[in-house]
């Protein structure tokens, strides 16, 4: 508990630094931050391969091509392939290379249990050497879901958290002027769209993941983050009552006719270009869609983004988010340049997160470095956020294993199609995930 | 004597090559997930402490334990079967069995009987017929895709032009056409029965071209109408060619996995899973390799039972048509 807290703080901490950097001209230029960069990588000229999910689509896409760029300039003995898969193919390539014992010298991963299968299959780097001449830059806290028996595995890009964000226009026209901060003014606020034929919630429920945003939201805010985050990791049944009464809480939403009926049917896409065309009011999600709303210029005046309002104000406080630093580069234990895999791993992370942050893709897992005054203004508004974080509990379906965050997934599809109440997710869940 | 021994090693080595490849590439891979499955294997690899045995078998064929549920006016107790209900895929794919048989094949059969009469724009009839086929599966998907979509689908638009107002509200069911339980197994298997009509009329269609022109002309010449020579005439002369298209209609139903998955990968809760994408959700989302394999051997017994029976079914049919004959 008090080294959560401690976690927290550090957390916390870490967003503060890089909301002091925002607005600040250090100097350093395009450059890396440190003298690390100029670390020997290798002796020789080598040929190193990487695959991500950076694809042409990707938000993150231009990060890693700019952090690319920049190695190659820096490292012209590393020759670097890299090819970048579609997200959701990627977990069943990835799974099947490691099956086969064919990774690529480096790989993008999700950290918690997804990169803990690869590294109890023995297929993973162990990058304690590496890391110790990066500690200076990327606070080790940043590292906690990717250390596995002590030893860090991966090197963090950048951390995301659910964010709310809300369509001003629309909420203008149902007479609000800001994001309601409480439970009841937001119900109420709610209405008075659905009074104005606006409605409020757009959830793609056939990508599962995104209901999960907005469930989990409600359950922290209603059990807390400590209760949680004790069911996601295994240390505590799914089988209490107040998850359950949370769960009817979300779906009392669903009933009265705040989410989309169609959005059963939608994908993820589909939705965030309604909630972008002024369909929905609100749109939970992940906060790297900062930069697909901030590279709309007709569409950012509008957008604000928040936290979801306290439900329980005897078990949950503001402040208590969803997310963490999930997105992550691990190197592999069959490459032949491990040990220079490893670091060209740290240096081009940086880079990644610092184009990231600059892009709005998420906040910075590394401390943020040169100038970033051109960071857009939602991803300094959720700077802000996590500044005055208390506690994060990171994405279920990353912190369970693959079998019970499937299996998860699958009773919060039912919640959200109303095939089952609060009663039957917790029953079904403490039955199915032993 | 010499000599045939000789021929047979020659015949052997020529065939060591295609021997090598079909083993290597078929039945090792089978061997393997028939070995896998006997393993509750949840890692990547076989790491010696599984659990070895049938339960996996159990499991997916029997469930995983009973409950007390009102069937009529009786309380049975019946299996529960979790998260992992294998009979609901398996019964999903033999209705699409069942419609590919009954309604695909009877269409494609129709097409290729009309363009085997040498009809005016024979060719770019066939051309119009075949082109789903060719056309990637993915895309097909996107399209039909699109032509579901609750706000901007053609299928809503069709309905509206059709008189039916305001088709979102009042024609589409709850949730759209693929997010609603009932609507969304008609809406994944109309497109998949639709790309592959032109598939079996092509294979239909050279089946019907091949048919002796002398044959036609007697039957005209004793008085059968178009009709009765396609019935009496040409479709018993297909009849292996049919044989082959059911079989390929029945096994690839329950083989069926790409525009499914593209669809609805199974959903709206499991309303249109079918063993593949079950077997792909176990393998490469759960990681539970064991059960993976063990849904890929049950997948290979059940489509080479169904081919067995339906190439008995037609032996028996071709019996008794000679009977009737003597």
């Amino acid at each position: 508990m008090k080294l959560k807290k401690v976690a927290a703080t550090l957390l916390a901490s870490a967003m503060i630094l890089s909301m002091a950097a925002c607005g600040t001209n250090t100097g350093s230029g395009s450059g890396s931050g440190s003298g690390s960069s100029s670390t020997d990588l290798t002796k020789e000229k080598i040929t190193l391969n990487m695959w991500c999910i950076a694809t042409e689509s990707d938000s993150n896409r231009h990060s890693y091509e700019e952090a690319i760029k920049e190695m190659k300039a820096e490292y012209p003995d590393i020759t670097l392939n890299w090819e970048a898969f579609e997200n959701q193919s990627y977990k069943t390539k990835i799974k099947a290379a490691v099956a086969a014992d064919e990774l690529p010298d480096i790989f993008f991963t999700w950290s918690c249990a997804f990169l803990g299968d690869f590294v109890k299959a023995d297929k993973v780097y162990c990058l304690d050497d590496a890391y110790q001449a990066y500690k200076s830059e990327l606070p080790e806290v940043m590292l906690g879901n990717s250390t596995y028996d002590g030893k860090h595995y991966g090197v963090p890009l950048t951390m995301n958290i659910v964010g709310l964000f809300a369509n001003m226009d629309l909420l203008k026209q149902a007479g609000y002027n800001e994001i309601p901060g409480s439970y009841t003014e937001f119900i109420a606020c709610c209405d008075a769209l659905k009074a104005k034929g606006i409605i409020p919630f757009g959830c793609a429920g056939s990508e599962t993941w995104c209901v999960t945003e907005y469930l989990e939201s409600v359950i922290e805010k209603s059990v807390g983050a400590d209760a949680l985050n004790d069911i996601f990791l295994g240390r505590a049944t799914w089988n209490n009552s107040e998850v359950g009464a949370a769960v009817d809480t979300f779906q009392k939403m669903v009933n009265d006719g705040y989410f989309d009926p169609n959005g059963i049917s939608l994908k993820n896409d589909e939705v965030k270009a309604n909630f972008m065309a002024g369909k929905y009011a609100f749109y939970m999600n992940g906060t790297w869609n900062c930069a697909d709303f901030a590279n709309d210029a007709n569409f950012f005046p509008k957008v604000k983004v928040a936290e979801f309002p306290v439900i329980n104000a005897d078990k949950a406080k503001l402040g208590q988010l969803i997310g963490g630093p999930s997105d992550t580069l691990a190197v592999a234990k069959s490459s032949k340049n491990a040990a220079a895999a490893a670091k060209y791993t740290f240096e081009l992370g940086k880079k990644i997160c610092h184009y990231g942050y600059l892009d709005g893709c998420g906040l910075p897992a590394w401390n943020p470095y040169g100038d970033t005054s051109s960071v857009n203004g939602l991803t300094q508004e959720v700077s802000k956020i996590c500044a005055a974080a208390d506690s994060y509990v990171l994405f279920g379906d990353t912190a369970m294993n693959a079998d019970e965050a499937n299996i998860y997934l699958d009773y919060v599809a039912q919640v959200y199609g109303c095939q089952i109440d609060g009663a039957g997710f917790i029953k079904g869940l403490s039955k199915d995930i032993r | 004597m010499r000599d045939k021994a000789y021929r047979n090693i020659t015949i052997f080595f020529f065939l060591l090559p295609a021997l090598m490849l079909f083993v290597g590439v078929l039945i090792y891979p089978i061997l393997m997930s028939g070995y896998y499955s006997l393993f509750d294997m949840r890692s990547i690899r076989l790491n010696g402490t599984e659990a070895f045995g049938l339960g996996n078998y159990k499991e997916l064929l029997l469930g995983i334990g009973t409950e007390a549920k009102k069937v009529g006016f009786l309380t049975l107790n019946l299996p529960t079967f979790g998260s992992i209900n294998f009979w609901k895929a398996l019964g999903n794919s033999l209705l699409l069995a069942a419609l590919s048989v009954f309604l695909q094949l009877p269409l494609a059969l129709g097409l290729a009987l009309m363009l085997g009469k040498g009809i005016k724009g024979e060719r770019t009839f066939l051309s119009i017929y075949f082109m789903p086929v060719l056309i990637s599966t993915v895309v097909i998907g996107q399209l039909w895709r699109k032509i579901y979509n609750p706000d901007y689908g053609i299928l809503n638009a069709v309905l509206e032009l059709l008189g039916k107002e305001d088709a979102a509200h009042t024609v589409m069911p709850q949730g759209g056409w693929l997010g609603n339980v009932k609507s969304a197994i008609w809406c994944v298997f109309i497109p998949t029965l639709w790309q592959y009509v032109g598939y079996h009329m092509l294979l239909m269609y050279a089946g019907v071209r091949s048919v002796s022109p002398e044959l036609r002309e007697a039957a005209k010449l004793d008085g059968a109408t178009d009709a009765q020579v396609d019935w009496y005439v040409v479709i018993p002369c297909i009849k292996n060619i049919l044989r082959v298209s059911v079989i390929f209609a029945v096994t690839g139903s329950l083989k069926s996995f790409d525009l499914i998955y593209v669809l609805t990968e199974g959903g709206p809760y499991h309303a249109t899973e079918v063993p593949s994408t079950l077997m792909i959700s176990m393998l490469f989302l759960r990681n539970r390799y064991g059960m993976g394999s063990t849904i890929a051997v049950l997948l290979i017994l059940l489509c080479f039972a169904f081919a067995l029976i339906i190439s008995a079914a037609f032996k028996e049919r071709e019996y008794y048509g000679r009977k009737k004959h003597v």
